[in-house]
């Protein structure tokens, strides 16, 4: 007994290291900048301050909140519509051989694209210079690539939107994929030979078997999408930005005050996402129990 | 009696320290205690390395009379953004790393990257005048001893200079019908809805912020009495009627004046991709470097209005913990020799930049040979030079900075 407790804990110790160091370093570190603490320029007072000015101060407050709305937006328009067309894909495929093995194929490939480059590949696709536009000119179909509705670079983020949707949807679709494989055909033969259609099969049958992992999937992209960088700052604009960007941008202020705004505002972030996480897991749970 | 005796003495020894203390860079007695120091080493250049022709230019021109001439191998490291290189030297400090034990000689700077190091204490000197051919540096040009109106004091020393004006695409537009003033802008801008747009005043777009800091120069009758130290008062009574004149523009800007490029190479790829019929350079060349790179259609043509025009100068500041600042120094001053100014005028070489050094000031036929020939060779990319020499005005004090870029976001993108 004793000789297998030592190994665990030999064992856990090292990923626990990297994760206290790293993890909870870089937050700890994060935390403390954020309340103004920066002996580099010669600040060793704790206050408020920072987090004051990004909620509530003229200057911030607009950006600050235009940007929060922007970012639930965008995170929840895109993990459910990503979900809902990874479900359906896989509904409509898993009993076919060949539309299986090619979809697969697909999803696939479209997981280890890196997301940067997804986001340039929708500004070359659906930018008002891109390529859709060019062709649909080409064709008369508008007058001039200018014409094409703007899709990336705007207000409401549908290019950020379509970028995560591209990307996340292969992440539902193999993890549904893998469910509903191991699941079996069972469950619902045995409904449908007790008389359920279609609709009622899937309802009663495969989406409470399926949701477990559709939400904690669900969950994994929503805090992703939320705290992401590189596809707002690629597919956005200056106004509302996202508030990673708008972190960022007061990280790379050269003014070493506007760090602490910088570190205040990841910060808000992440309390924000655990807060979201923790309803979201709450709402699950209790759902899940009653259905 | 006594008084004076003593006073003799104090003046005695007074002189006596200066001559045996005489340095010319911290912990450098002459320029030779420099070379010995610096010969069989290395030199750590850390740049912004987006520009093959810049890091070909540094490596071959700089590169090779280091080796030769004083024993110094370089070591260029290209960054993203001079940014990546003040978080290290700041990273070093918070992490307690002093003496020569940093890893970073030398950084090419200008503007608030060099006046975050200054105000947090992290660069070493003064060293500037120090160096030998400082004396072909117009040290006495504001627009070079002061960085972004902020006093240099020495603490970086000068590389090649910009200045801000125009480009065209000749495919498109004719030179002659370019407008010559914001004015004129205005005027052509209504005349031509949707085909203009601006960069963002603010971080990462500090072309922009020129942009609009010129707007103040020509509305208030001139950039002289903007010169000096920063005035609220002054700000205040011309700062309505910029954002009125831009509010204005709004809707006839590219996509209605609700999203902007936020740098230079958004501006760019909308003026390539033909969404827009104007860009910004800053390159004394023009249009050269950047048709030459392929960001601007190799049509584009450079114009500059007649006034106004801001140009500033950028540098190589060393930090406090420098590994080798005797080779650093030895940089510094080799980047300032009239002939390897002359080659990176030259078009031929591929560098986007102009003069660091004052070319009236070089009196030795080889250099003003090489300085001649340069002017010669500018080609048809870049505007007349008489003109930008006409326009040319320094930047003036930082807080309109800040300020211009909270009040444009306040008055005109959130309005």
């Amino acid at each position: 007994m004793g000789g297998d407790k030592t190994k665990i804990i030999l064992s856990i110790t090292p990923p626990l290291l990297i994760i206290i160091l790293l993890f909870y370093g870089g937050i700890f570190y994060g935390l403390v900048q954020s309340l103004g603490y920066q002996p580099a320029i010669g600040k060793y007072e704790i206050n408020l301050d920072a987090y004051y000015n990004i909620l509530f101060s003229e200057r911030y407050a607009k950006l600050f909140w235009t940007g929060l709305a922007l970012n639930l937006w965008v995170s929840f328009v895109s993990t459910f519509l990503a979900a809902v067309l990874a479900l359906f894909a896989a509904l409509a495929i898993r009993k076919t051989f060949f539309g299986k093995t090619v979809c697969n194929f697909i999803y696939s490939l479209n997981l280890p694209m890196p997301h940067l480059v997804v986001a340039v590949g929708i500004i070359f696709v659906f930018s008002q210079s891109g390529l859709l536009a060019r062709m649909l000119a080409q064709l008369n179909i508008i007058a001039s690539p200018g014409d094409f509705p703007v899709l990336v670079k705007d207000k409401y983020g549908v290019g950020i939107i379509l970028a995560y949707i591209w990307k996340e949807s292969a992440f539902f679709f193999i993890i549904l994929m893998s469910v509903l494989q191991s699941l079996g055909e069972n469950f619902e033969e045995l409904a449908q030979s007790l008389g359920a259609n279609r609709w009622q099969r899937f309802r009663y049958v495969i989406l409470p078997l399926v949701m477990p992992s559709l939400f904690s999937a669900s969950i994994i992209v929503f805090a992703f999408s939320f705290g992401a960088y590189e596809v707002p700052a690629l597919l956005g604009v200056i106004y509302p930005q996202m508030l990673p960007v708008m972190a960022f941008e007061f990280f790379l202020n050269p003014d070493l005050n506007a760090r602490s705004e910088g570190m205040a505002l990841s910060i808000i972030i992440a309390l924000i996402v655990m807060i979201l996480v923790i309803f979201y897991f709450w709402l699950t749970q209790t759902r899940i129990r009653k259905d | 009696m006594n008084k004076i005796k003593i006073f003799i003495c104090y003046l005695i020894v007074l002189t006596f320290a200066k001559f045996s203390f005489a340095e010319v860079a911290p912990g450098f007695n002459s320029w030779d205690d420099v070379l010995g120091k610096a010969k069989g080493g290395e030199v750590n250049v850390y740049m912004w390395g987006g520009s093959d022709a810049i890091n070909g230019f540094v490596d071959d021109f700089y590169g090779v009379p280091l080796k030769n001439d004083y024993g110094i191998t370089l070591n260029r490291v290209p960054l993203k953004g001079t940014v990546d290189a003040v978080n290290q030297v700041l990273s070093e400090k918070e992490a307690g790393v002093t003496g020569d034990g940093g890893n970073i000689d030398l950084i090419w700077i200008n503007g608030e990257n060099f006046w975050t190091l200054k105000q947090a204490n992290l660069l070493y000197g003064p060293f500037a005048a120090g160096l030998p051919n400082s004396e072909f540096v117009a040290w006495d040009n504001p627009a070079v001893n002061l960085d972004f109106g902020r006093p240099v004091d020495g603490m970086e020393s000068p590389w090649s200079s910009a200045q801000f004006h125009f480009m065209y695409d000749s495919a498109r537009s004719n030179y002659d019908d370019m407008p010559r003033s914001y004015a004129e802008l205005s005027d052509w801008i209504s005349a031509n809805p949707g085909r203009f747009t601006y960069i963002r005043p603010g971080k990462g777009g500090f072309v922009g912020t020129r942009f609009v800091k010129q707007i103040f120069f020509e509305l208030s009758g001139g950039q002289a009495q903007w010169v000096g130290p920063f005035n609220q008062g002054l700000y205040d009574q011309w700062a309505p009627k910029v954002w009125e004149l831009l509010n204005s523009w709004e809707k006839d800007l590219w996509r209605g004046g609700e999203t902007y490029p936020k740098d230079n190479a958004e501006m760019h790829s909308l003026f390539a991709n033909g969404e827009v019929d104007l860009d910004f350079t800053q390159s004394p060349r023009g249009a050269g470097p950047t048709n030459t790179a392929g960001t601007t259609p190799p049509t584009s043509r450079a114009f500059a209005f007649y006034e106004n025009m801001i140009g500033d100068f950028n540098y190589w500041a060393i930090p406090y913990n420098a590994p080798n600042k005797a080779a650093a120094l030895v940089y510094a001053n080799l980047v300032l020799e009239p002939e390897l100014q002359a080659a990176q005028v030259q078009p031929a070489n591929g560098f986007c930049c102009g003069w660091g050094i004052s070319t009236a000031k070089v009196t030795d036929a080889a250099g003003q040979a090489a300085i001649a020939d340069a002017q010669n060779n500018l080609g048809d990319a870049a505007e007349d030079q008489n003109i930008l020499a006409k326009a040319l005005v320094s930047d003036i004090a930082a807080e309109y900075q800040d300020l211009i870029e909270a009040d444009w976001e306040a008055n005109v993108l959130l309005k």
